[in-house]
């Protein structure tokens, strides 16, 4: 099978879908000439020209404001919002407009957008340039959150995302765009909505996202020469999120660690946590528990930023508390 | 130029139309028949009338938070209007959307929005996707003048005017955004120089002359339909009333009020209907009772229409991706 980086499977996908169908089109903040800041979009602009790839402006709220109503008007846009942290600034359009407008004219207009973002930390760049955001969009009925963990992932799903009729927010760990992994040469979708198992275990659950899910198997390792076996689940999406594979792990092992980048309080895995708790009481044999960042900002100098971030030995102390070695 | 008496007339049907519809919600919410906020348009329905009937079914309209009588004219069954307004399930939106979210996709409504400046943005996608297309639809997007103070009133109309986007912007502009006079708000007396920063006509219009505002639409809305970008227009007018049904707008000086009162768009034009064009006052009487009846037709069948079913609440949210009841 062909390897492929992370970046180089977006790019495919992105191709792909262009040419498969003539009302995807691109815009975002030097997606076009320049190819992307991460260099996600290269190649685009010379195959599909002005018309489908579009240089903006730095205007977040117009280029939302663009992909909504392109959308509403029956095209199947692709938003790039260069970084996570700037989706702040079209954030009306996202929860006011994209998420409800299905929904408030009842049914009449469908908002069929994707929004790529590099998000996370770990690239010393500090406040405006790190953060992950899924917990911005957690309490937002309408909105689909994409994260994938490996090339092959993010190829399939970014295609099922661009033929999704809902309004898809597709997040890129700008660590994974150079990780390598198999992508086949043919054409494949995966389906939203379905978590997987990286690594099967017994002993205990570890529910991860995007770079948490290589911190997570870092960790089963690590773990596994102590004799503990523990299951990796990558939730792939996170709206809408797959309940049955996070259930039945925490059924079988009895415990549970939710391992998300972002800061502890509101963290995405508050709602897995609230999930599980409702679902598996009964089964849990230890306390749920959250490795996550700190409940501060992503700060600039490396040393403190690696203090922030959780990692593998995060993950490694937290299973062998659960356990009780 | 000029419009034929028989197109004035109908326009003075309009302004007739779009006020009894105001008056009557009016009511009906002093009722406590309507639930939430109305924000009603009378003294600006000049604005209004003369504006759509300068734009195509086909094009997009994005109408702004004052704009009961756009979603009435542009062409939808117009009890579907009001039954949308009382929140029924025989509304344009099934009882969804109420006063500030109503939208006919099937006529070019967009659909009103309840965040000033939100449909500045969405507004371009309409555009950006005939453009893409290579049809001729013309985006009018409807904006009051606090909208002028959102940010994306700059993203909209600089990225307009650098892509030559075929867009109108219609800024009605009644002086109040809520209660801060335009003049505390923003640096310029006419709003519209803010469109020499984009390099795009800017014009401004008496918003309370039908046939003014009609005039300058049809024009805008020209330019646009020959790829020549987006246009910037200043409809000077004024709300009678409150920022919404029931606020008593005390901020106001009541001489200003009566100023304003004086210059009644449909006063204006029904003088101008019985002395420039000659029509009998009789005529001009039978009109308005027709749309009387029309109104009062209306609100049969929204008296009559039934509630939306609870769990409609649970549609929608997702295409085809159920969302659990209770």
């Amino acid at each position: 099978m062909r390897t492929l980086s992370f970046r180089q499977a977006i790019n495919e996908a992105l191709h792909e879908e262009m040419a498969r169908d003539e009302r995807v089109f691109i815009l975002g903040e030097d997606v076009a000439r320049m190819g992307g800041d991460f260099g996600v979009t290269r190649g685009l602009w010379a195959k599909f020209g002005d018309r489908r790839v579009k240089d903006t402006p730095l205007s977040e709220a117009a280029i939302l404001g663009v992909a909504n109503g392109a959308a509403f008007a029956g095209l199947r846009p692709i938003a790039e919002i260069m970084f996570a942290d700037f989706i702040t600034e079209c954030y009306d359009q996202l929860v006011n407009n994209s998420a409800k407008a299905h929904y408030m004219y009842n049914g009449q207009l469908q908002c069929p957008i994707v929004v790529r973002t590099a998000c996370g930390a770990g690239f010393r760049a500090a406040y405006h340039h790190s953060q992950v955001v899924e917990a911005f969009f957690m309490n937002v009925p309408g909105l689909t959150i994409v994260a994938p963990a490996t090339p092959y992932d993010a190829k399939g799903l970014l295609k099922t995302a661009i033929r999704d009729d809902n309004p898809v927010i597709f997040l890129e760990h700008k660590l994974l765009y150079d990780l390598k992994g198999d992508v086949p040469a043919e054409d494949y979708c995966l389906p939203i909505g379905e978590a997987i198992i990286r690594r099967p275990g017994q002993d205990i659950t570890i529910v991860s996202s995007m770079k948490m899910v290589h911190e997570a198997l870092r960790a089963a390792e690590q773990l596994a020469a102590r004799g503990i076996i523990a299951e990796v689940i990558d939730l792939r999406t996170l709206i809408p999120y797959d309940h049955e594979t996070i259930a039945a792990s925490v059924s079988k092992t009895g415990r549970v660690i939710l391992a998300f980048e972002g800061p502890q309080t509101g963290n995405y895995g508050a709602e897995i946590a609230a999930f599980l708790a409702d679902s598996c009481f009964n089964d849990l044999k230890a306390p749920i528990k959250r490795v996550c960042s700190l409940d501060v900002p992503v700060p600039f100098a490396p040393v403190m930023e690696d203090y922030v971030l959780p990692e593998a030995a995060d993950i490694v102390s937290a299973a062998m508390a659960l356990i009780g070695d | 130029m000029g419009l034929s008496t028989e197109a004035l007339l109908s326009l003075y049907y309009d302004m007739v139309l779009v006020r009894r519809f105001e008056e009557t919600v009016d009511t009906y919410a002093k009722k406590g028949l309507i639930p939430g906020f109305l924000h009603l348009s009378i003294g600006q329905e000049a604005c209004q009338v003369g504006a759509i009937r300068a734009l195509k079914q086909a094009d997009y309209k994005f109408p702004d938070h004052r704009s009961h009588g756009i979603c009435l004219l542009a062409g939808s069954p117009r009890e579907r209007v009001m039954a949308e307004i009382f929140g029924k399930k025989t509304g344009l939106c099934g009882g969804k959307g109420g006063s500030m979210h109503i939208a006919d996709v099937m006529v070019g409504n967009m659909g009103n929005n309840a965040i000033q400046g939100s449909i500045m943005a969405t507004g371009l996608g309409t555009a950006v996707a005939a453009q893409i297309k290579g049809t001729e639809q013309v985006t009018a997007i409807f904006i009051g003048d606090g909208t002028v103070g959102r940010g994306e009133f700059h993203e909209s109309l600089n990225l307009a005017a650098t892509w030559k986007l075929p867009i109108v912007y219609i800024l009605v502009n009644n002086h109040y955004a809520i209660s801060t006079h335009t003049e505390r708000a923003h640096p310029v007396k006419d709003l519209v120089e803010m469109a020499g920063g984009y390099h795009i006509p800017g014009v401004i219009i008496d918003g309370n002359d039908v046939e003014a505002v009609y005039d300058a639409v049809t024009a805008a809305v020209a330019r646009a339909r020959q790829g020549e970008g987006p246009t910037l227009l200043e409809l000077k007018t004024y709300r009678w009333q409150g920022h919404f049904s029931g606020d008593p707008a005390a901020y106001r000086p009541q001489e200003e009020v009566k100023t304003w009162k004086d210059r009644c768009p449909l006063k204006r034009c029904r003088e101008r209907l019985l002395n420039t064009h000659q029509v009998a006052e009789a005529e001009l009487q039978a009109l308005e009772r027709k749309a009387e009846e029309e109104i009062t037709a209306m609100l049969a069948f929204t008296l009559a229409s039934p509630d939306p079913a609870p769990a409609d609440a649970v549609q929608h949210v997702y295409v085809g991706r159920e969302v659990a009841g209770r």
